[in-house]
């Protein structure tokens, strides 16, 4: 139904998307996922032209969106869009937001818009609704109207560009029970979407995207409980990433000291795996390494799993060098108290040695 | 509902004004003597006792250097009108107002309260003007000749006698300046017609000794005239472009004056003198005086009928510049839309421009050198100016309009397959007009109030025509007043008018028929 081939999109010096080739079919619930910046929602974007692909072709129903002289009004109406702000017209009540459309470009006439529009208004729940203007709604109640609207012009495949998260968390569930229903009924649709819950639950195809490409594609079970890719595993499994790089012995550790802080809270890590990780790091790599290592060339790398309630830290960095073998006797005691299992190795290929830390939360 | 409000905050706020109005009255003291006895005759003030004191003189005139050579340590204050001088005597604000012998003697006949200084300033000859050009060359010599022709017969200190007496049935033109045969083409003469008896308006028609003279100077070498009355300041460049073929308003010839235009020998020899207040006389009761401010503002000489053309004329300019400059502004608005670079180039300048500059040097600007050889009347170059800075008030608004309506309504609209012109005037436009519906309102409220310097270009808007009666009757307050509640009404109609249209315009305002047209709700 909908191909990608080659497909680039640029703004500017920077690319976004490098090259996305993809076929959607009819009944695919495709959830886009992948870290923030990765292009998701701009890959949906240029799919109905809002920000026009700078290279590649896209095909939609065998016809050419990227040809010159393609009408991209008329594929639109194929493509319902959500967007995360609900964008309703605001000087139009519900059921005239619902009608607008279908009046004007498919030719309905305002009594069949209107019954339409009440139906659909029924099916999220809004009925009652149907004359307010949007500004007397909640956030829920204008996303579902949104869907509503979409669904009037009745599209082949509908986008979600991240359509709760601008809601308020007590919010998100009446939304994300509409779309369950959507996808239940076999509907094409595309969602981008944070919520790893609401992607397990509507979608039977999961799109992993990073580096401007799909990086992983699969069904939704396949990526979640099997990823084949590194950075998908560690995507879907949660594992938040924290890098350091000390690279003289002027290094700002007080500054260090902060950001795990920071990346802790970010992250909301319990206190206890926090405070785990600030002392490992302190006493590894501020104190010991610090005093034992002529060039300090560290570089530190804090994973958490929230599944497995650990933080795991690696510490790589030039020499063969021992942590146990220094004479600092007190900082080496205290690392071994925080971490629960430590691991040194070395690689001579390469000459850097590795040490391996896990903490647990118990 | 709402416009019904608007209707009764429009009238609140004309009877505030009234009350206001006659809260003060008593305060503006009234003094009018019953008879115009003039008190010149027995006069004991002397030049000298006006040393150091502040004197009134009309901008443009030359009586300033009169001052400062006959009166050591005297201010001078400049007034761009004849009658304000006089209004600013009675205030108290200056102490003395220096003009000619003739204007002097007209004053003292119709107000009492104002005596003359004993010793003339010095002595003027008044002249007719001419544009440095062939034709001016020409003019000059055939009025040299016929000036000369009338003093030798006698006849010209007849007609200066007749302009001067008592007598009104004498004060009427040597001919009817609209059925002059023409034979040789018309002339445009200008004037300023608050300087009785040289130039004034009397049953609302241009008339006076200097007008008199035009017309016969007209008739004696077959041209037809078109009188045109202008502010004092703006005569000079009137001729200096060559937009008037003469002019005259009690002017002196100077050296100055002489490089830039060319001067007739003169008509009369005038004294120009300073003028005092008297002791004052006895203040009227309120209420009469009212009725007598009422009687000579309003009724004597029909002058309601100048107030009804003034009316007329600023409705008309700001109505045409209105209608114009918003489909102008609006146009322009959609051009730089679609336009690239260069239109909104060209526009930003443009509305830079006209909005850089303040609008009577737009107008002057526009009527002596944009439109300076074309033959086209003030009227109509006011409404060219105005409609200029409409327009680019109307852009300006727009584009703010436009702004302010979120990115993500042209989203949805484009996402449903609407195409950018419908997205615009369905989506954008109606959402953007409740922005800009305030401004819009508030622009049209100053725009009326703007018209008031078209007198500058020779039109005679409702200001103008309050100067005129104010040049006649020589109060400041009831014309004055008059032309303020007059401006409030206009401002408070036409503000209803857009309230009217901004309430059918916003949608949150429309009934659930309105809503629901075609639809049968029942299932």
């Amino acid at each position: 139904m909908i191909e990608f081939r080659h497909m680039q999109k640029a703004y500017g010096s920077s690319v976004i998307l490098k090259d996305i080739n993809t076929v959607v079919n009819e009944g695919d619930a495709i959830a886009l996922i992948g870290p923030s910046g990765t292009g998701k929602s701009t890959l949906m974007r240029c799919l109905n032209f809002l920000d026009p692909p700078t290279g590649g072709q896209i095909f939609v129903d065998g016809v050419e969106l990227t040809a010159p002289g393609c009408d991209i009004n008329k594929m639109r109406q194929k493509m319902g869009m959500v967007f995360q702000s609900y964008n309703l017209f605001n000087h139009m009540t519900v059921i005239e937001n619902i009608m607008y459309a279908p009046v004007k470009l498919l030719g309905l006439s305002r009594q069949e818009a209107y019954d339409r529009g009440i139906e659909l208004l029924r099916q999220v729940g809004l009925a009652e609704r149907a004359l307010k203007y949007p500004s007397s709604l909640s956030g829920g109640q204008k996303q579902r109207v949104a869907i509503a609207r979409t669904l009037a012009m009745d599209p082949e495949i509908i986008l979600f560009d991240e359509p709760t998260s601008a809601l308020d968390p007590t919010m998100v569930g009446e939304v994300e029970a509409v779309i369950e229903d959507l996808a239940q009924s076999g509907k094409t649709m595309m969602i981008v979407t944070h919520e790893m819950r609401l992607a397990k639950k509507v979608s039977n195809r999961v799109l992993y995207m990073d580096e401007g490409i799909i990086y992983e594609d699969g069904t939704t079970e396949q990526i979640f409980e099997h990823p084949v890719k590194d950075k998908t595993r560690r995507f879907v499994r949660r594992l938040k990433v924290l890098e350091l790089d000390i690279q003289s012995r002027d290094y700002d550790f007080v500054g260090a000291a902060s950001e795990i802080e920071q990346y802790c809270f970010k992250n909301r890590i319990p206190q206890r795996l926090c405070n785990g990780i600030q002392a490992v790091v302190e006493e590894l790599c501020f104190t010991i390494l610090r005093q034992e290592l002529p060039e300090p060339n560290i570089s530190v790398v804090a994973e958490y799993s929230e599944k497995h309630e650990s933080a795991y830290i690696t510490v790589r960095y030039p020499g063969d060098f021992r942590p146990g073998s220094t004479d600092d006797k007190i900082p080496l005691k205290l690392l071994d108290v925080f971490s629960s299992t430590q691991e040194y190795s070395y690689d001579e290929e390469t000459g850097m040695s590795t040490v391996f830390i896990r903490i647990l939360d118990k | 509902m709402r416009s019904k409000r608007s209707h009764n905050t429009a009238i609140r706020m004309i009877s505030v004004l009234l009350a206001l109005v006659f809260a003060f009255m008593p305060c503006l003291s009234f003094t009018y003597a019953d008879d115009g006895a003039g008190s010149g005759d027995d006069t004991d003030v002397s030049i000298r006792d006006l040393e150091g004191k502040t004197i009134g003189v009309q901008t443009g005139s030359i009586f300033d250097k009169y001052i400062e050579e006959s009166i050591p340590g005297a201010k001078v204050e400049y007034f761009s009108t004849f009658t304000d001088e006089v209004n600013a005597l009675r205030a108290k604000k200056i102490d003395g107002l220096s003009t000619t012998e003739t204007t002097l003697n007209q004053l003292m006949k119709q107000e009492g309260g104002i005596t003359v200084a004993k010793e003339p300033l010095g002595e003027i000859g008044t002249c007719f003007l001419f544009p440095k050009n062939e034709k001016g060359k020409a003019l000059v010599a055939q009025m040299d000749e016929f000036l000369t022709g009338l003093e030798k017969s006698g006849e010209l200190a007849r007609i200066h006698d007749a302009w001067n007496g008592e007598d009104e049935s004498l004060k009427v033109l040597g001919a009817d300046p609209d059925s002059l045969p023409a034979t040789n083409g018309t002339l445009r003469f200008v004037t300023e017609g608050t300087f009785p008896p040289y130039d004034y308006f009397s049953d609302n028609k241009l008339v006076g000794y200097e007008v008199d003279l035009a017309v016969r100077f007209c008739e004696a070498y077959g041209y037809g005239i078109e009188l045109i009355d202008m502010n004092f300041d703006a005569l000079m460049p009137a001729l200096q472009s060559g937009k008037c073929d003469f002019g005259a308003s009690g002017i002196a010839s100077t050296e100055e004056r002489k490089e830039k235009v060319y001067f007739s020998v003169p008509d009369y020899h005038e004294k120009i003198q300073v003028a005092v207040l008297a002791e004052s006389s006895s203040g009227e009761g309120f209420i009469s005086s009212v009725v007598t401010s009422f009687n000579r503002t309003f009724v004597q000489e029909n002058r309601y009928q100048l107030f009804l053309k003034g009316i007329v004329t600023t409705i008309l300019i700001t109505v045409c510049s209105v209608l114009l400059g918003t489909v102008i502004g609006f146009l322009v608005y959609l051009w730089c839309r679609r336009g690239g670079k260069i239109a909104n180039r060209v526009t930003s300048f443009s509305v830079w421009l006209v909005q850089g500059m303040p609008v009577i040097v737009l107008l002057m600007i526009l009527y002596y050198v944009i439109l300076g050889s074309v033959s086209i009347s003030g009227m109509w170059v006011s409404v060219i100016g105005f409609t200029l800075v409409f327009a680019a008030s109307v852009y300006s608004m727009i584009l703010s309009g436009v702004k302010a309506v979120d990115y993500g309504q042209t989203e949805a609209s484009y996402a449903l397959g609407f195409t950018d012109r419908e997205t615009f005037f369905g989506i954008i436009l109606p959402q953007a007009a409740q922005h800009f519906m305030p401004m819009y309102k508030a622009e049209i409220v100053s725009l009326i109030k703007a018209t008031a310097v078209v007198g500058y270009i020779a039109v005679q808007d409702l200001t103008k025509m309050g100067d005129i009666v104010r040049s006649r009757t020589y109060e400041a307050f009831f014309p004055l007043i008059a032309v303020a509640v007059i401006y409030f009404i206009i401002s408070a109609v036409l503000t209803a008018i857009v309230n009217r249209i901004t309430v059918s315009v916003d949608p949150e305002k429309r009934s659930e028929a309105e809503i629901l047209k075609g639809v049968k709700t029942v299932d």
